[in-house]
């Protein structure tokens, strides 16, 4: 290691921080980077948030509810002919 | 002993240990401009715009792009038999009169002999060369130039610069001082700052890159960051590399294809057909060329700049007229410096050749600049040389002319353009023109329309120079005359009389050339 300091020559300090040079040389491109960074992050925010509310459970609440099927005391399943629509 | 091998922070750490004595460094007892050593020297000056003085000296002391030679080392110089001081940043601030440098006290000697005392009382020395000069203030009418005039010998305490022939003209003219005070300690801090012996990494150019690495020619941050300079995070040496860089820099910011002026910037459609077809040279397509015997490619001439009127140009650094040409990797270059003041500051190069039948006007030519430049030097008019034929034939496509603050409507220099400007015109080539601050540019512009009677087309409207020097260069000859280098550039050219398609009468009656803003 020499003795004494070398004077930098690298963009980035001794702690790989940007250092004044480059973010001079970046002032040009702030705003527009950051625009578009918030346009693409938006984009893919929206594409997952639709998807998600896309596969989603269907929404029955307009659908009438038929009431349960009057039923004997026998077992419900034993009865024949009685079709039922599933659970709803 | 240099090996060429070793990067520039080996060589230095290394030799900061072994001791050379034969290898000479630039103490503060070492003049500038006058060297023993045979090894040619390269100086920079700064331009002066004397009217009728002559030139003055540079007295810039700059490290040599030799790493060996390059070193301000504070732990060699204290075991050397002449001590050293090295400047600390905190104090960069000296009177010149009283500056710890020789060469600045040198300096402060020239402007007490030479300047003149700007109050209005004393009479007046010369012309005004502008509206804003402080000379048109000294007339009998405002209730002045009563006095004889007198050398500046008071020097402001705050910017360290005579500026006044004694402290009751200082005090009472200090209104106008103080609009440059602040400008000339800085000059007075930044010229310390060269002779102050520290390390100058901003000094240490990048060479070419690989032909796939674009240049941002946005402004002066992102082209020494595409360019791959040394990170210059202060403002001080960005000040003192950019004086130098300028030079080149602006010339090839107008030229390269991804130059930040254009058609909707200042460029008009004339300059954009010009550019085009220096472009068409400067950014040739691929050809496949190689090394090898299968590599051999038709190659075309060189493009070449004329420089006419060289001055402090000359003298850059062979180094800062490259980065020219590592902008444009694919083309090659040829510099011609003409002047009759294209040796200023360039001692150590006399005598010039003789003139032999092959070298008819003595030019130095340097060759060995690495293969993409070739620098020449011509002391002579340009006049004269076109005369000769000399240059013929010119080729729009791969000549340009670059006019570095001519002074084209300067009452002391227009005289000698008149013969020159005429013939610029007729060779339809485009002249690129800088110039200090945006009066001299307007009045370059008008006088170039004046004299070429509608024969000229303008090609880039004058406008700031992006790439000018951040840097404020004081003229010895008037301290109150501050100027940068480069401030503002435009173009025109002869103009072409081309058939074109009648598209009916232009609303608009441009048929004068775009001179009107």
């Amino acid at each position: 290691m020499p003795v004494g300091r070398i004077p930098s020559a690298s963009y980035y300090d001794a702690r790989n921080r940007p250092g004044a040079s480059l973010y001079r040389a970046r002032q040009p491109y702030l705003i527009k980077n950051a625009v578009t960074g918030v346009v693409i992050v938006a984009f893919v925010a929206g594409v997952y948030s639709f998807t998600i509310r896309a596969i989603g459970q269907d929404d029955f609440s307009d659908v009438p509810i038929p009431d349960a099927p009057i039923q004997g005391a026998a077992a419900p399943h034993t009865t024949a002919g009685v079709r039922s629509a599933g659970p709803a | 002993m240099a090996a060429p091998n070793l990067c520039s922070k080996c060589l230095r750490q290394a030799l900061r240990y072994s001791l050379p004595s034969h290898v000479s460094r630039r103490t503060f007892a070492a003049s500038a401009t006058k060297s023993p050593s045979t090894e040619r020297r390269l100086h920079q000056a700064s331009r002066q715009r004397a009217a009728a003085l002559e030139p003055q000296r540079s007295t810039v002391n700059e490290p040599l792009p030799n790493t060996s030679r390059g070193q301000q080392d504070k732990k060699d110089a204290s075991q050397r038999q002449s001590p050293r001081v090295l400047l600390r940043p905190n104090n960069l601030f000296h009177s010149y009169t009283r500056s710890p440098s020789p060469e600045i006290r040198q300096r402060a000697a020239f402007i007490r002999q030479n300047a003149y005392c700007p109050h209005p009382d004393h009479q007046p020395t010369r012309q005004p060369t502008s509206p804003f000069d402080p000379e048109g203030r000294k007339t009998v009418e405002a209730g002045g130039a009563q006095q004889p005039p007198r050398h500046v010998s008071h020097e402001c305490p705050d910017c360290g610069i005579p500026v006044s022939c004694c402290e009751e003209h200082f005090v009472d003219d200090y209104g106008s001082h103080l609009e440059i005070c602040d400008m000339l300690r800085q000059i007075n801090e930044d010229d310390h700052d060269l002779v102050s012996g520290r390390f100058f990494p901003e000094f240490e150019y990048p060479g070419v890159q690989i032909d796939e690495a674009q240049v941002n020619l946005t402004n002066w941050d992102t082209l020494l960051y595409s360019r791959e300079f040394h990170a210059v995070n202060e403002d001080r040496p960005m000040r003192q590399v950019t004086r130098l860089l300028t030079y080149p820099i602006t010339v090839g910011s107008v030229l390269h294809e991804l130059s930040p002026y254009g058609l909707k910037d200042r460029i008009l459609p004339e300059g954009l057909r010009s550019l085009s077809a220096l472009r068409y040279t400067l950014h040739p397509p691929r050809s496949g060329a190689g090394i090898d015997v299968k590599g051999i490619r038709p190659n075309p001439p060189p493009m070449r700049l004329f420089v006419l009127g060289a001055r402090a140009e000359s003298s850059l650094p062979r180094e800062v007229w490259l980065q020219l040409a590592h902008l444009f990797p694919r083309a090659t270059f040829h510099v011609i410096l003409i002047g009759p003041e294209a040796m200023a500051n360039r001692d150590n190069e006399f005598p010039l050749p003789e003139r032999t039948p092959a070298n008819p006007f003595g030019a130095i030519v340097e060759d060995r600049l690495g293969g993409q430049m070739k620098i020449s030097t011509y002391v002579e008019y340009f006049h004269t040389l076109h005369a000769a034929q000399h240059f013929y034939p010119y080729d729009p496509y791969f000549d340009c002319f670059v006019l570095f603050h001519p002074g084209l409507g300067h009452p002391a220099s227009s005289h000698e353009w008149t013969e020159t400007l005429p013939q610029l015109l007729e060779t339809k080539v485009p002249v690129l023109c800088t110039g200090y601050t945006e009066f001299d540019m307007e009045r370059d512009i008008a006088w170039v329309k004046e004299q070429a009677k509608g024969e000229a087309d303008l090609l880039m409207q004058a406008g700031e120079n992006r790439f000018r020097s951040l840097r404020w260069d004081l003229n010895d000859a008037d301290p109150g005359d501050v100027s940068c280098g480069n401030w503002g550039v435009w173009a025109f050219r002869g103009k072409r009389y081309e058939a074109d398609e009648y598209r009916g009468k232009r609303e608009d009656g441009d048929g004068s050339g775009g001179w009107e803003k």
